[in-house]
């Protein structure tokens, strides 16, 4: 018998951890060099990371085109249609090895454990549709099959229009509006969360149980439309909101797509506010940028027994980011950074009167990732990234047993025993790229802290360098 | 002999290049060439042709009939050198007679740079090399064709305030003709690299007209 005090933390936490189990994906996309002409490496430094000529093409809203278009003008010279004579289609897979440190527990018979590998043929498929759609409309439209889900989904999708326009001097102001459904998708700097490292990761791993709502807890199920600006290919703005999109969830009473009503959970309220200021300086082969970016989400639990009505959880995201970026010819080296805080009123888990969701009302979490890569020819490389999330004690929240039979079913792995949400480690790997669209990556997790803690981190005997992993990826796209 | 077949040699090539006058472009093509200019070849070529990344060269000031040659010839896909082919071949594919022109029009009426000087050795012996040439391997100086101060002339391009590192790889590329300019070829063939680099040095230090 599961709680219903269970659901609702679980509700709570949700997001978190259905954004933490779904790996982070990243793209590079070989109909944009189709569409341009121009090699990978224009755009990229080695894909998925963006050069500022890519930064530039995607605030262009991908519609540097370079090939004979099928055009449609009017009298007066209006371009009415500007259609690529191919369509801008491709196509990535990921093939993969996942060896996790100690088994866990298996999920029906107790005593009994898990396989330690995991074969993933595939990983994931995903199609593209990525490049222009008419004169200054552009797209980038992501169908992803993955094998934890074993269904084809919307993955990440970026539609946006761009206009530039001369100021004096000759400089370029270049400004647009982009609909995304993850936020930070639509950035330009591989700082943030939606393209930022790792650009693949198993799904065949445990995955920490807390992170912060604009830290992809929110991908492929929300929409959101903002308006950006971007002077001088160096000062960058945004703002835009939110709002819930549910993929695959159902009106109760009609079985339509919706409107959405109690039977979903996590919910935004109105529209959720983000923002985005940036700044890139350049000079010599190098590149700086610094930057703030953020949202706030008011989340209705929802659920069964849930509702849409009363009270919302409130998460308020700030975040600062930086990229540094040296292009040689031989030498590539890219450094990244962000920190997120997150401040939680968790006005719709947490009862004064106790046997809320979340133990209290007001809950902090933090998270900080650094990222360093250096790459040789464009051939060889290897990356180290450092990343730490600590937060607030909240029983609640954290300290949950999953709410299943631990006779029956597996118990902790995903849970926190003391109630906080601390994971640290590290994530490095190696790369070999025998051609600039194919990637081979050997790459390993470490984990100093997991859930709260290092040794017996869920109360049923299990540490956080359990979780280590290693991961062989090959990485086509095409 | 030697220096003088090759200096006759890039007359005839650079006269043969087709020329337009600046005066045929219409202030409407000139207009449409400046937005491209500022919004799409200034993200690599920087603003007003002063490009802040070395793999990138230098267009202002650059000349006029110069640009047109090389827009066509990345058009045509007959300059072949690395970059020409990673970056330059697609964004000339959809250029029309009228744009290059205007373009080229653009650049050359920029004010070039500053010159940036690193090494004053290398850069003497760049110096050097570039009035005198490398007399027992049989290199002519560069100024005879690219002129004194590296300003360069309608025929020949300007060298003065490039980045040295992409006079090096045009270099490298006119050395295995993986860039086919038969002239350049027969000048580089024999340039040892640590030439090349204090040609390349000394060129970079060079600013003005």
């Amino acid at each position: 018998m599961i709680s219903s005090r269970v659901l609702r933390a679980t509700s709570v936490i949700g997001s978190l951890l259905i954004a933490l189990l779904i790996a982070p994906v990243a793209q590079a996309v070989p109909s944009f060099a189709r569409q341009t002409g121009m090699a990978c490496e224009a755009c990229h430094t080695v894909f998925p990371e963006l050069t500022h000529f890519g930064r530039m093409f995607k605030a262009n809203a991908y519609t540097i085109d370079n090939l004979k278009p099928v055009r449609g003008i009017t009298a007066t010279k209006e371009e009415m249609l500007a259609l690529s004579g191919l369509p801008p289609i491709s196509l990535m897979v990921q093939v993969s090895e996942t060896n996790l440190s100690k088994p866990i527990p298996d999920g029906i018979v107790n005593g009994n454990v898990s396989q330690s590998d995991t074969a993933a043929f595939p990983q994931q498929v995903s199609l593209f549709y990525a490049g222009k759609i008419a004169p200054q409309l552009g797209a980038f439209i992501q169908l992803t099959y993955g094998n934890d889900s074993g269904t084809i989904g919307i993955d990440n999708t970026d539609i946006r229009y761009a206009s530039s326009q001369l100021l004096p001097g000759d400089r370029s102001l270049i400004w647009g509006i982009t609909a995304n459904n993850n936020p930070t998708v639509q950035d330009l700097w591989n700082s943030t969360p939606a393209f930022g490292y790792p650009y693949a990761a198993s799904k065949a791993v445990v995955s920490p149980l807390a992170g912060t709502q604009i830290d992809g807890a929110l991908a492929q199920d929300v929409a959101g439309v903002s308006v950006y600006a971007m002077w001088n290919e160096s000062l960058y703005g945004e703002l835009g909101t939110y709002r819930s999109a549910k993929q695959g969830a159902a009106n109760a009473v009609t079985g339509a797509a919706g409107p959405l009503d109690g039977t979903t959970s996590n919910i935004i309220t109105g529209g959720a506010p983000y923002y985005r200021l940036a700044y890139e300086q350049q000079w010599g082969r190098n590149s700086l940028s610094v930057g703030v970016y953020g949202a706030t989400f008011k989340l209705l639990p929802g659920g069964t027994p849930g509702s849409l009505s009363g009270p919302a959880n409130e998460f308020r995201d700030t975040a600062e980011d930086f990229q540094y970026q040296m292009i040689g010819e031989k030498h590539l080296v890219s450094v990244a950074g962000t920190h997120i805080r997150e401040k939680m009123t968790l006005n719709a888990s947490f009862n004064p009167a106790g046997g809320g969701a979340a133990e209290n009302l007001s809950d902090d979490l933090t998270t900080t990732r650094l990222t360093g890569s250096y790459f040789y020819k464009r051939k060889y490389g290897a990356t180290l990234m450092l990343f730490s999330t600590t937060g607030s004690h909240d029983a609640g929240l954290y300290s949950l047993d999953n709410g299943l039979d631990p006779t029956i079913y597996a118990p902790g792995v995903i849970t926190s025993a003391n109630g906080l949400p601390d994971t640290k480690g590290w994530v490095a790997e190696v790369n070999y790229m025998p051609w600039l669209n194919t990637r081979l990556t050997l790459q390993a997790t470490q984990y100093s802290k997991f859930n709260g803690g290092d040794s017996n981190y869920d109360g049923f005997g299990r540490n956080a360098s359990d979780n280590n992993s290693l991961y062989l990826l090959a990485w086509f796209n095409y | 002999m030697k220096t003088t077949t090759v200096i006759i040699g890039a007359a005839l090539l650079v006269l043969g290049a087709q020329r337009s006058p600046a005066d045929e472009i219409s202030p409407e093509a000139q207009s449409a060439a400046q937005h491209v200019a500022v919004t799409t070849c200034a993200i690599c070529h920087g603003p007003q042709g002063r490009s802040i990344a070395p793999k990138f060269p230098m267009l202002a000031g650059q000349h006029r009939p110069y640009l047109v040659a090389q827009l066509k010839a990345f058009k045509g896909q007959t300059r072949g050198d690395p970059d020409a082919l990673g970056y330059m071949w697609g964004m000339a594919a959809p250029l029309d007679d009228e744009m290059i022109e205007a373009l080229a029009t653009y650049y050359s009426v920029q004010k070039p740079g500053p010159g940036r000087a690193v090494d004053a050795a290398e850069i003497a012996r760049g110096a050097d090399i570039y009035a005198k040439g490398v007399a027992e391997e049989g290199i002519p100086p560069c100024i005879a064709c690219h002129g004194p101060g590296a300003a360069g002339t309608d025929d020949f391009p300007r060298l003065a305030g490039q980045h040295a590192q992409y006079l090096l790889k045009q270099l490298r590329s006119f050395q295995s003709n993986l860039r086919n300019v038969a002239v350049m070829h027969g000048v580089a063939k024999e340039l040892q690299g640590k030439e090349m680099s204090a040609v390349a040095a000394y060129l970079e230090s060079l600013g003005g007209a």
